[in-house]
């Protein structure tokens, strides 16, 4: 396999409602943000790749409609919808077509306008015999996992609330993030309105309108056009059993973000993911699946993940920072959502970060997470070796 | 400003699915409140719902087995929101409880509605029974919801 490298990497400005552009304007404000960042012409990209959710916006065939936007008119194109792993997994398909050498220049964007859509509508359109009459959202899945992951590891309303708190001060500091709260307080985000027990307002991700795209390139190209690329050390998906019922102790098991983090570890050679990764753009579409996450990513071990958000550890000046950009629980475009991921993790890498910068980063962990029946965990390093 | 051009769209759109023989035999069995579920010769897991094949073992399954309609509850909610029903189109009135539930002689959850007029007991390990309909359709939501149990 070919070394693999992210070149450039390019988003709009997220918001509840992007009206002033149709998708297909959205999708290309990314393309050529990507392809000017990576100094990359768009006659050089080799092929495309699109993650959108096409239930969510109730048309089909996504990538006919804003194909051509993202600069795809008679260049091979193809789509990757798997829910909240949409965007890691087109990105991962992308690796996967630069490091066979069949192209050498790939674009991957993906894109989401829930505000012209039902998103409700494309997450309750679930098995017809067995839960659709039932089923209550990615909301009410949420609920009922994290009752089971809080009598289990003991995390509390509280925790929650500070990974809320964290998420939001970083979004702060990132200029694309929807959510703006700077000052958002613990106190805030538990008297907010409860949406169902124990999820409030403020421990969800909103929807947004958004698009995020990366250029992703051979080693021949990466070093002939990006002075620092930001080199895939390892790409690992993980798919599960199909109903919800079938996982156990969702949350708290979460096999698929285990088994892919722990292969992505060993193919990157990180032994102790605290001490080894700089930082890390996890997918967090609650507060408490962050507080799972560390656990399942092995940032601490099982039932520790409270003092990990208690002390500090995952903040902008802790040993590890967690979602520096202010993550999904601040802008979530879900078809873009995991390109944002590997996006924000190569922006890292690159030394483009600008006021969300970490100091140093050598090595950046992003994941993408599907309905508990998809993971992805990808590793970038600086250097190639 | 200008309003901005937008599209408005609406549609009246209808499905039908086949079941499989798997779903077929449970469906039945639900008209009659009989539940049942495949067992795995490999790992010997207890799938509900039924299904053809053990996603872990990669194995057939065909050893139907009987499921009892009572159970433990294994995690619960109350929704709070108004949330769509994924077979009509139309808004649930909230709020309404949820649970998982692990019905005796099952090793998977069922994801279903949960009555009790005093949440405030509702906790992990309680034991729940199925609350059956009059007249038995053989779909799931012949089960109406499921209660806690004195």
């Amino acid at each position: 396999m070919r070394p693999v490298a992210i070149i450039g990497t390019g988003q709009t400005q997220h918001a509840r409602c992007r009206d002033d552009l149709s998708q297909p304007e959205l999708v290309r404000e990314a393309c050529l943000a990507a392809l000017h960042d990576a100094d990359v012409p768009p006659s050089d990209v080799d092929a495309v790749l699109i993650s959108n959710m096409e239930l969510f916006e109730g048309r089909a065939m996504p990538e006919l409609w804003v194909g051509e936007a993202a600069f795809a008119a008679r260049k091979p194109c193809m789509k990757v919808a798997t829910g909240g792993t949409s965007g890691t997994s087109g990105c991962i398909a992308g690796f996967h077509q630069v490091a066979s050498g069949l192209f050498d220049v790939v674009l991957v964007v993906g894109f989401e306008k829930h505000s012209e859509g039902h998103t409700q509508t494309g997450m309750a359109l679930t098995d017809p015999f067995w839960d659709r009459a039932v089923a209550s959202g990615a909301l009410g899945n949420f609920a009922l996992s994290v009752s089971q992951y809080m009598a289990e590891r003991g995390v509390t309303e509280q925790h929650a609330a500070e990974v809320a708190v964290k998420a939001r001060r970083n979004a702060s500091n990132n200029p694309h993030a929807h959510l703006q709260m700077p000052d958002l307080t613990t106190d805030a985000v538990l008297s907010s309105r409860m949406l169902a027990h124990p999820l409030r307002l403020l421990d969800m991700c909103p929807q947004s309108d958004g698009a995020c795209a990366i250029v992703i390139a051979c080693e021949t190209e990466a070093r002939r056009r990006c002075a620092r690329p930001a080199w895939v050390k390892a790409a690992v998906t993980r798919h599960d059993q199909p109903y919800l019922g079938d996982l156990g102790n969702r949350l708290a098991e979460m096999r698929t973000l285990r088994e892919a983090a722990r292969v992505a570890y060993e193919k990157a050679g990180i032994q102790q993911p605290l001490r080894d990764l700089d930082v890390a753009e996890i997918y967090e579409p609650v507060t408490y699946a962050e507080l799972a996450w560390y656990e399942a990513l092995g940032f601490c071990t099982d039932g520790d993940a409270g003092r990990l958000i208690e002390e500090g550890v995952t903040t902008m000046q802790g040993e590890l920072p967690v979602n520096p950009s202010g993550g999904v629980l601040s802008t979530n475009p879900v078809g873009a959502s995991g390109v944002i991921r590997v996006a924000e993790a190569a922006l890292q890498i690159h030394g483009r970060g600008g006021e969300r910068q970490v100091d140093g980063v050598r090595t950046a962990l992003a994941t993408g997470y599907g309905v508990y029946a998809w993971a992805d965990a990808i590793i970038l390093g600086e250097a190639l070796q | 400003m200008t309003e901005r051009l937008t599209v408005p769209l609406t549609m009246d759109l209808s499905w039908q699915y086949a079941s499989g023989a798997a779903m077929e035999r449970f469906c039945n069995g639900l008209q009659a409140r009989r539940i049942e579920a495949l067992r795995c010769g490999g790992c010997g897991r207890r799938y509900l719902p039924p299904r053809p094949m053990c996603g872990d073992c990669r194995l057939r399954l065909t050893q139907w087995v009987p499921v009892g309609d009572e159970g433990r509850l294994e995690a619960w909610t109350i929704v709070h929101l108004p949330i769509l029903d994924g077979r009509t189109g139309e808004t649930r009135p909230s709020p309404y409880g949820m649970g998982l539930i692990r019905l005796d002689g099952a090793d998977t959850t069922l994801n279903h509605f949960l009555v009790e007029s005093e949440p405030a007991r509702l906790r992990i390990g309680l034991r729940v029974k199925a609350v059956w309909r009059k007249e038995l359709l053989g779909a799931m939501d012949d089960i109406l919801h499921f209660e806690v149990l004195p």
